[in-house]
């Protein structure tokens, strides 16, 4: 297969070049584990059991997604069509696992020893998210590029970078380490994302018949997304702890915490659930209708 | 803390065996090792460094030796990138995906050097150009990575190839000219990382388990007469002389005794 000097002009902005200048010769420069070197995980959190718990299940799903997109990006590199689209995804490849270094660190940080990592990503995995990643993972074995960048570069990538974005926004006032932390990453996928989106349409023009078996894979991996969420936030058992967090970080004058238009304090969690998968599903419609795949809408658990 | 360490302990090797590898199996370790040496690059050489134009010979047998370099360091990304599906652990996982984005940043500077020598289509002329012996033992390395065999795999990736293209590229980076040997000195600085990390994978492996060592002896056997074969290809090419070609090949098998592989 070959490609014209069009497509290689187009994906130069992928270069590896361009990533080393903008992202570890940029915005990494001056951080360790992607926040600053003086800042650490908030007392409060360290010292209240169930908040901590919570901060570790939350920080086990991030490690579980980056784990994934880490196996999905290096092993799509093989079945890329083009030396351009292999060394962008070998970029990837190092961002993902960065991501999951840092996230791992952060369960460190928490207090999770190192010798018990594998039983405490064990213990909190969502069995949906994972089952989310099993489904993807199914194309990239099968070395279905076409498949693969839309599963990673669109849906997974899609779905971390609206849910950082909302952690963003709720740590920015209440944990400054973790929300550097969470930027960083959202540089990165919005990187990926980009590339998703560029890349596959034409791809998806060339061969129209792998539409209907893409689309099937997107509704699948976006149920298993919902339900995630849906384990996240009905069944908190720090649901009450939070909730007076919050309470109390307004009734001292801290800012909003916005995302969408939303105080993201104020809300109740089925509240938040909603506005997050409304969120994400929205952006799959826009993005997946760009590279010329109909959205499927997936049952809601 | 653990920054203290890096910053006050430059010698890694002051650290002990869990904290060692911890360490410089991180995207953090990776990332202070290259920042040294790849910022203020473009395309793997400073932006003001030019090279003198090159006849039409030397410029034909350049086009070819970083054809064939392209032909080696993608099957170290294709390599690379497949060992992480079957790496034992976390840290070895994050070291290879460093090696991956090595890997992926030195096919784009040769693919770039290609260009600046008005190289139009480099896939094709890589194609065209490209050693039989080096397309086999691509091939040959991709079905050991296939067939999931961790220790072959990274026997044949991070010491036969990566011993083999650090032997070369020092060596051609002596007479290169300007541009190609500063891009060549970013390479094989990164190539020292590699072969330090399958060194020490196998060392390991090899100690624990002597068994492997009559696989990993057949592997060797199997591939060194396709790594001899595409070592003289090249060293043609870039014009080393024929008695100072045996010297280099035997450099490269020095890197492999150091496993005790003879």
């Amino acid at each position: 297969m070959r490609w014209g000097g069009m497509m290689s002009d187009f994906l130069s902005i992928y270069s590896v070049q361009h990533w080393l200048e903008s992202c570890p010769q940029g915005y990494l420069v001056g951080t360790e584990y992607g926040h600053r070197p003086s800042e650490g995980e908030p007392e409060l959190i360290l010292s209240d059991p169930l908040l901590r718990e919570q901060a570790i299940g939350t920080t086990v799903q991030l490690v579980v997604g980056e784990r994934c997109a880490l196996a999905a990006s290096s092993g799509l590199i093989n079945s890329a069509p083009d030396e351009a689209s292999k060394r962008f995804l070998a970029t990837q490849t190092l961002d993902e696992a960065r991501h999951v270094e840092i996230f791992t660190q952060r369960l460190f940080d928490l207090g999770v020893k190192k010798s018990e990592l594998e039983s405490a990503i064990h213990q909190y995995a969502n069995p949906n998210l994972v089952k989310f990643a099993e489904v993807l993972l199914e194309k990239v074995d099968r070395k279905d590029f076409v498949a693969g960048v839309v599963g990673q570069n669109v849906v997974l990538e899609g779905m971390a970078f609206s849910v950082f974005e909302m952690m963003y926004a709720g740590s920015q006032t209440l944990n400054p380490k973790f929300a550097h932390t969470l930027s960083g990453t959202i540089a990165d996928e919005r990187r990926h994302v980009g590339f998703g989106e560029n890349r596959i349409g034409s791809l998806i023009q060339e061969y129209p018949e792998k539409k209907p078996a893409i689309e099937r894979m997107q509704k699948e991996m976006s149920y298993y997304m919902l339900a995630t969420f849906a384990d996240s936030f009905r069944n908190n058992p720090a649901r009450e702890e939070l909730k007076k967090l919050r309470g109390s970080m307004s009734g001292y004058g801290a800012p909003k915490a916005e995302w969408h238009g939303a105080d993201l304090n104020a809300l109740e969690p089925e509240e938040m659930e909603r506005l997050l998968a409304d969120t994400v599903l929205k952006e799959f419609k826009i993005r997946l209708g760009r590279i010329g795949i109909e959205y499927q809408t997936p049952a809601r658990p | 803390m653990e920054r203290a360490i890096r910053d006050e302990a430059a010698d890694v090797h002051a650290l002990e065996p869990e904290a060692f590898l911890e360490e410089v199996h991180s995207f953090e370790f990776w990332f202070h090792s290259v920042q040294g040496y790849l910022a203020g690059q473009t395309f793997g050489h400073r932006p003001d460094v030019h090279g003198a134009p090159l006849a039409p010979s030397e410029r034909e047998h350049l086009v070819t030796v970083l054809c064939n370099y392209c032909v080696g360091e993608t099957a170290a990304l294709e390599g690379a990138s497949g060992l992480v599906a079957i790496a034992p652990n976390r840290l070895t996982k994050i070291f290879l995906a460093t090696q991956v984005a090595d890997e992926g940043r030195h096919l784009e500077v040769l693919l770039h050097r290609l260009g600046e020598l008005g190289v139009a289509a480099p896939e094709a002329e890589i194609e065209r150009r490209a050693s039989r012996s080096l397309l086999h033992f691509k091939r040959r390395l991709l079905e050991l990575v296939q067939s999931r065999d961790w220790e072959a795999a990274i026997f044949a990736q991070n010491v036969i190839l990566e011993a083999m293209e650090f032997t070369v590229f020092q060596s051609h980076a002596r007479t290169a000219d300007l541009v190609t040997r500063e891009v060549l000195q970013g390479i094989v600085k990164d190539e020292r990382r590699h072969i330090g990390f399958g060194e020490n994978e196998l060392g390991r492996r090899l100690q624990a388990s002597p068994h492997i060592r009559a696989r990993i002896g057949e592997v060797k056997k199997e591939l060194d007469h396709w790594v001899l074969e595409s070592f003289e290809e090249t060293l043609r090419e870039i014009g080393v002389p024929n008695e100072e070609r045996p010297e280099l090949g035997r450099n490269y098998l020095e890197v492999v005794a150091r496993l005790g592989f003879a």
